[in-house]
């Protein structure tokens, strides 16, 4: 019977349209209501900016390949420690942030759901692990689909409806949220060393493309009424201009359309949004990237934003990650995964002054301020490869002021300074297309209603900001504006106040969100009959021993749908 | 020079973690003001007053600070972290950490020193008149940075990787050296008078390693290049001959080990490829 | 009761996470467990032995039995009043009571190591300076045509490592024992040597060289010497060709590398030769870890504290530093003045002057069964073996995560090292941290 009245702020709700308005938010039970009685607790926000709970769709914070950077890098840690205090953990952050410390930094920045987009099937138990323990924030987790052996076969067998049977077994199996896919074919193919560039090269031994796996899987996305698009990093990210292949994996889909939203999201596009023949060489190729997201409206894309600092890159595209690690020098961790998939760990610095750094650094803001709708896309830095998340309230200095991008770019390499475009683009975001990007666009494409939004009957994840939208110009008070996002004045979880003064006063435990399509009786019974048969000899597992029991999530949300199967 | 004193009111089990003892920290402090500082003994923490006896007098300025401690001080951690000037003298045995990430001063010990001493040193000098203990010099666990300044002698025998991924600098063992004197070193001088259990410079990429006595053999990674009649330690020469290798060439390394003729009969076999 | 016989179970005994047991049982007696390795068998078949069954504390000098709730009262006296406690094991427990053991260890303040510590943490020093090119043991089924036993003697201490894994196994790639080639490398022919294609006979502590060497010719570089740990140099060569040649080559470590001279320096010179080795073909390298759960171990702690092992707490926040603050070390400097043992014998394993320490502190040992660490503790918590009587998640030696099952009850009262670290977790928050006597 909790009721919370967060009173007279400037409440910006882009889901409901509403800019900057002066209104209260009533809450009771967790959830936000039309009214509350005259006992609620109130909250006094006046001068205030309120925004749903921040809803990051691709962060890499929890699983395998996030724990064996922790492991390989303590380095990483030992200059960022965090005490425990009376309502918090101790732990340790920077890059590769412990557990506890991620769930608090988040809440600290007025985040409330976080994704983590890429996990191997055969590990994801692992992945459940540690979301379980991450405080305060709602999750979900991505399992990796692009090389999977059952699903290469079924591809190249045409068999889609199969195809889809066991999309919705593995999401079930693993607790998975959505269908994602990671350098379709190349991890296969690094198996034997080797990698794919191309939409149309074929996977070694599979006799598969790409462009069919790609193409397969969205169709099987759209049958399964899933709540999210395909969630997809392409081929060719360690090539020095890949801009093309995401241009053509973006296309290939064009015809593919789904109902609720786009058919296909292209994750970081930063990091496959180069141009050029050779690293001396690359330019931006987000100029051309961002007109066709303007003009098809079967596709979104995220930002993938550069910081200028050390980081880690972890990705489950293993062959990308050996072939820049030639460059870094310094760590590289491999774990490939048994007829799925692959991670890869490098240790990295980015630095103002390396052309190649500060090209990549210019692509996504470019991104950012040509796609001229911003509910396609999406802030992020895909944490931690362009920088760690704790870096947002900095990239949103960067979108709502150009003088504080013209800081940075006084200082970058010359002459990429000269071939970006970036220079000469005025566009500033305003707080309410801020907002779209970090929480209404995301909590929309991610499907989840209940999210990113201030509506009656929404969850109750609020975050307020100490901007006063009418006494402050963004473009001006950049350092005001990049101070408040980092330290939410109040971050509110399922109507109770967690964060106070960017400090945590309260720690509770947010659900894992995962997607359960059901699909006819028949076709699952082909379906597990297959894998019944060739199970043990894929895996080193038992298939009795792979599912994940709902009961192993702490706190488990399931969102079902109706497969067209 | 105004000393302070530091003794300790009786023998240390518990680690106690004192990076207040450092003339950085009690410049321009009250003695009161500095037993009042709270400092861990295992997980409570406790005023410096209550572990230490303190007495003297206090330099108002950095480089007028002398900090003396007179006892054993071998579970005492990070005596003089991060300091950047005046001295520290331990009549006593040294903890572990003793001046990481020193910038400058000097500490002088005459006892022994822990592990870890003066990791990731900037500048400064230290000289320990017994042993010290592992990774002299060294980097943080991971890193890739050792000390990339300053001087450390030490008068008696170290542990195992003296001068870990060393940047620049100067390390003079006196006495012996246990494995991996200079693994990962990337550029600066080790001087070794006595002997060294092996595996010298594994992985190196540049620097200059020299070892009066025995060198525990070279590592295959290693080249041999020459005979040298002189090895330079900055200005001095230390006469040889010496045998002088390159490597380590697994890291393309540019880096040189010297290891004196007389000492090291086990690599005479080495001459056969001068003729080459 | 019925005879009942459960499928698909998980063995708790070593890391190879063989999971297709089949065990039969009668109420709690278990009849049979087949297709496990002798050692799973009596791990089964053997739980009742040597069984604690009562709590007990420690009273005039001897080991009474006493009631549950007065040991976990002793228990956490013990832990609070402590100034540099240890809590040491839990590479034979499940991950939900080592994520309980890490929270006792912050709210009392002490370190929490595990096993690692005296086996393969050497191994994840040597990963923090070189990384580590790795995957899934399915992976080496399916595709490695080279495997390669480094220091270690599978046939005796992970029975079925190859017949799922590697020269016995049957992958996608390889079909028979005919598609691979076996090398071993060690001090003398054991008999997993006596399996091989080629044994290279190494003197001992000459890994370090031998792999350096070997890293040598991979770069193409020469070697002077005619001779490396023993080994003629054109049979360095050989092996290198056979590494470079190979389409998939697989290196499996074990103690040997990490336990002698030279200890992480010689997993980092294996881990280093591996990732060369990707420069000209596919290479993996998977080490072999020992106790079922002691890759779980180190998980868990990463996940929660950044750190895998020597996990100090007692400044309120976690630091990392082995040869400081690993349990061995610690002890052997007499600076620990109290310690909880979960899963382990310390006691039987650790060098002299660590146990002699250990022996002038209290100790509270949780355990299933008599151990001369019980033996020497002042509170003793029995409890339920996992995998036989206790569920729980444990990590094969490359991270997969399993899920052990209960299959019979534990003996009547004793309860599961989850149970019994929850228990001193509210008493010590009942009790304070000031609590004296």
């Amino acid at each position: 019977m909790a009721e919370l009245l967060i009173r007279n702020g400037y409440v910006f709700d882009p889901l409901n349209g509403i800019e900057g308005e002066r209104m209260d938010i009533s809450i009771r039970d967790g959830k936000i209501v039309e009214k509350v009685s005259r006992k609620a607790r109130v909250l006094d926000v006046s001068g205030m900016t309120v925004m749903p709970g921040g809803v990051d769709i691709h962060s890499h914070i929890a699983g395998s390949k996030a724990n064996c950077a922790r492991m390989m890098r303590p380095e990483d840690h030992w200059r960022d420690p965090e005490p425990k205090t009376k309502y918090t953990r101790s732990g340790v952050g920077h890059t590769i942030p412990s557990v506890f410390t991620t769930g608090y930094r988040y809440a600290r920045m007025g985040y409330t759901t976080v994704f983590e987009p890429a996990t191997p099937p055969l590990k994801t138990r692992h992945t459940h692990e540690e979301l379980n323990d991450i405080p305060i924030i709602d999750k979900g987790c991505f399992p990796l689909l692009g090389n999977n052996w059952f699903v290469m076969e079924y591809v190249k067998q045409g068999r889609i409806d199969e195809l889809a049977a066991y999309v919705a077994w593995m999401l079930e199996a693993t607790k998975g949220y959505a269908i994602k896919i990671v350098n379709p074919g190349g991890i296969e193919a690094w198996r034997w060393g080797r990698n794919l560039r191309h939409l149309d090269d074929k996977v070694p031994n599979f006799d598969v493309t790409p462009r069919e796996i790609v193409r397969a899987l969205c169709q099987v996305n759209k049958i399964l009424n899933l709540p999210h698009a395909v969630h997809i990093h392409p081929n060719g990210l360690s090539e020095p201009g890949n801009y093309q292949t995401t241009l053509d994996t973006m296309d290939c889909v064009h015809d593919i359309q789904r109902e609720s939203g786009p058919t296909m999201h292209v994750t970081h596009a930063q990091f496959t949004g180069r141009k050029g023949w050779s690293w001396a060489d690359v330019r931006s190729g987000a100029p051309e990237i961002a007109d066709y997201v303007n003009t098809h409206d079967h596709v979104s894309i995220d930002m993938g934003q550069l910081v200028f600092t050390n980081v880690t890159w972890m990705t489950a595209d293993g062959p990308a990650m050996f072939a820049l690690f030639k460059f870094s020098k310094t760590k590289w961790f491999n774990a490939d995964v048994e007829s799925e998939t692959g991670a890869g760990v490098v240790s990295a610095t980015y630095k103002k002054s390396n052309y190649v750094n500060a090209i990549q650094w210019g692509i996504a803001l470019e991104l950012a301020l040509l796609v001229k709708d911003p509910w396609k896309i999406y802030l992020t830095t895909d944490h931690p490869n362009g920088g760690p998340f704790t870096a947002y309230p900095r990239v949103i200095s960067w979108l709502v002021s150009r003088e504080a991008r013209q800081r940075v770019i006084d200082k970058i390499n010359k002459t990429a300074r000269r071939r970006l475009d970036l220079p000469g683009i005025d566009r500033e975001y305003s707080l309410h297309e801020i907002a779209t990007i970090t929480r209404a666009a995301t909590a929309k494409s991610l499907g989840l209603g209940c999210k990113g939004q201030l509506g009656a009957g929404a969850d109750a994840d609020i975050a307020i900001y100490s901007i006063e939208p009418r006494k402050i110009d963004p473009a001006k008070d950049y350092k005001a504006v990049r101070k408040a996002f980092a330290s939410a004045a109040f971050t509110v979880k399922d109507g109770r106040i967690v964060v106070k003064n960017g400090e945590v006063v309260r720690s509770v435990q947010g659900r894992t969100f995962w997607t359960k399509p059901e699909v006819s009786e028949g076709i699952m019974k082909t379906v597990t009959s297959d894998l019944e048969r060739k199970f043990d000899d894929y895996y080193t597992v038992r298939m009795a021993n792979y599912p994940i029991e709902e009961r192993y999530l702490t706190s488990s949300q399931a969102i079902t749908t109706r497969g067209d199967v | 020079m105004t000393d302070l004193v530091f003794t300790p009111t009786r023998q240390f089990r518990i680690p106690v973690t004192a990076e207040c003892i450092s003339p950085d920290f009690v410049a321009g402090k009250s003695l009161r003001e500095i037993e009042l500082t709270q400092v861990w003994e295992g997980n409570r923490r406790i005023k410096l007053g209550s572990l230490f006896k303190v007495q003297g007098e206090i330099g108002r300025t950095l480089d007028d600070c002398t900090v003396k401690i007179t006892g054993n001080v071998s579970a005492v951690r990070r005596i003089g972290f991060e300091m950047t000037g005046g001295s520290i003298q331990i009549d006593g045995d040294a903890g572990m950490y003793l001046g990481e990430r020193m910038q400058g001063g000097s500490i002088t010990v005459t006892g022994n020193a822990g592990s870890w001493l003066a990791t990731q040193m900037r500048n400064g000098q230290i000289e320990v008149q017994g042993d010290a203990g592992d990774a002299i010099g060294g980097s943080a666990r991971g890193g890739t940075k050792g000390m990339r300044g300053g001087t450390i002698t030490i008068h008696g025998n170290c542990g195992t990787e003296t001068g870990a991924w060393m940047q620049s600098g100067t390390i003079r063992i006196k006495g012996n050296c246990d494995l991996y004197a200079g693994i990962h070193m990337k550029n600066g001088t080790i001087m070794i008078e006595r002997n060294c259990a092996g595996r010298v410079g594994a992985q190196m990429t540049g620097g200059k390693i020299i070892v009066l006595g025995n060198v525990g053999g070279v590592l295959p990674s290693f080249q041999f290049e020459e005979i040298r009649a002189k090895a330079k330690v900055g200005d001095e020469k230390i006469p040889g001959p010496f045998y002088f290798f390159s490597g380590d060439v697994n890291e393309e390394g540019k880096g040189q080990v010297l290891a004196r003729v007389t000492d090291n009969s086990d690599l005479k076999w080495n001459e056969r490829l001068i003729e080459r | 009761m019925p005879r009942t016989t459960l499928q698909n179970v998980l063995c708790t005994f070593c890391a190879s996470g063989c999971d297709n047991l089949e065990i039969t049982y009668d109420g709690r007696i278990v009849d049979s467990a087949r297709n496990g390795c002798a050692i799973s068998v009596s791990r089964f078949t053997t739980a009742d032995e040597s069984r604690i069954l009562k709590p007990l504390v420690r009273r005039e000098g001897k080991l009474r039995p006493t009631t549950f709730t007065r040991a976990i009262d002793r228990a956490a006296r013990i832990l609070i009043n402590a100034k540099y406690p240890l809590l040491y094991g839990w590479s034979q427990t499940s991950c939900e009571a080592i994520s309980k053991g890490i929270e006792l260890a912050e709210l009392v303040g002490g370190i929490v190591d595990n096993t690692t510590t005296s086996c393969h943490g050497p191994t994840i020093l040597g990963v923090q300076d070189a990384g580590e090119a790795t995957c899934t043991l399915g992976e080496v089924r399916h595709s490695a045509d080279l495997v390669i036993y480094w220091a270690c003697n599978p046939v005796h201490s992970h029975p079925r490592h190859m017949n799922r894994y590697t020269i016995f196994s049957e992958g996608r790639f390889r079909k028979t024992r005919k598609d691979r080639k076996l090398i071993v490398v060690d001090v003398r022919k054991t008999d997993t040597a006596k399996l091989a294609d080629r044994f290279i006979q190494i003197q001992p502590n000459g890994d370090y060289e031998l792999l350096t060497a070997l890293r040598t010719a991979i770069n193409g570089e020469e070697i002077e010497q005619d001779f490396v740990a023993g080994v003629p140099v054109e049979t360095i060569e050989e092996i290198a060709d056979m590494m470079m040649e190979c389409e998939f080559g697989a290196l499996f470590f074990g103690l040997g590398l990490t336990m002698t001279m030279g200890k992480h320096r010689n997993t980092e010179a294996a881990l280093t030769l591996v990732r060369d080795l990707n420069y000209v073909t596919k290479f993996v390298v998977v080490p072999m870890r020992g106790w079922f759960n002691v890759t779980g171990a180190n998980e868990v702690s990463t996940w929660q504290t950044g750190y895998p092992y020597a996990v100090d707490l007692t400044q309120g926040y976690p630091r990392f530093n082995p040869g400081d603050t690993s349990a061995i070390d610690a002890l052997a400097r007499g600076e620990v003045d109290a310690a909880l043992v979960v899963a382990s014998d310390p006691v039987s394993h650790f060098p002299r002057a660590a146990v002699k320490n250990l022996l002038e502190i209290p100790i509270v040992t949780v355990e299933p069964k008599r151990t001369p660490t019980s033996d020497a503790s002042e509170v003793v918590m029995p409890s339920a073996i996992i995998g036989v009587e206790a569920a729980g998640t444990i990590y094969r030696i490359d991270g997969v995560a399993l899920e052990a099952k209960k299959v019979i009850e534990p003996p009547l009262g004793v309860r599961t090292d989850e149970e019994i670290l929850d228990a001193i977790i509210k008493r010590v928050k009942k009790m304070g941290r000031d609590a004296d006597g």
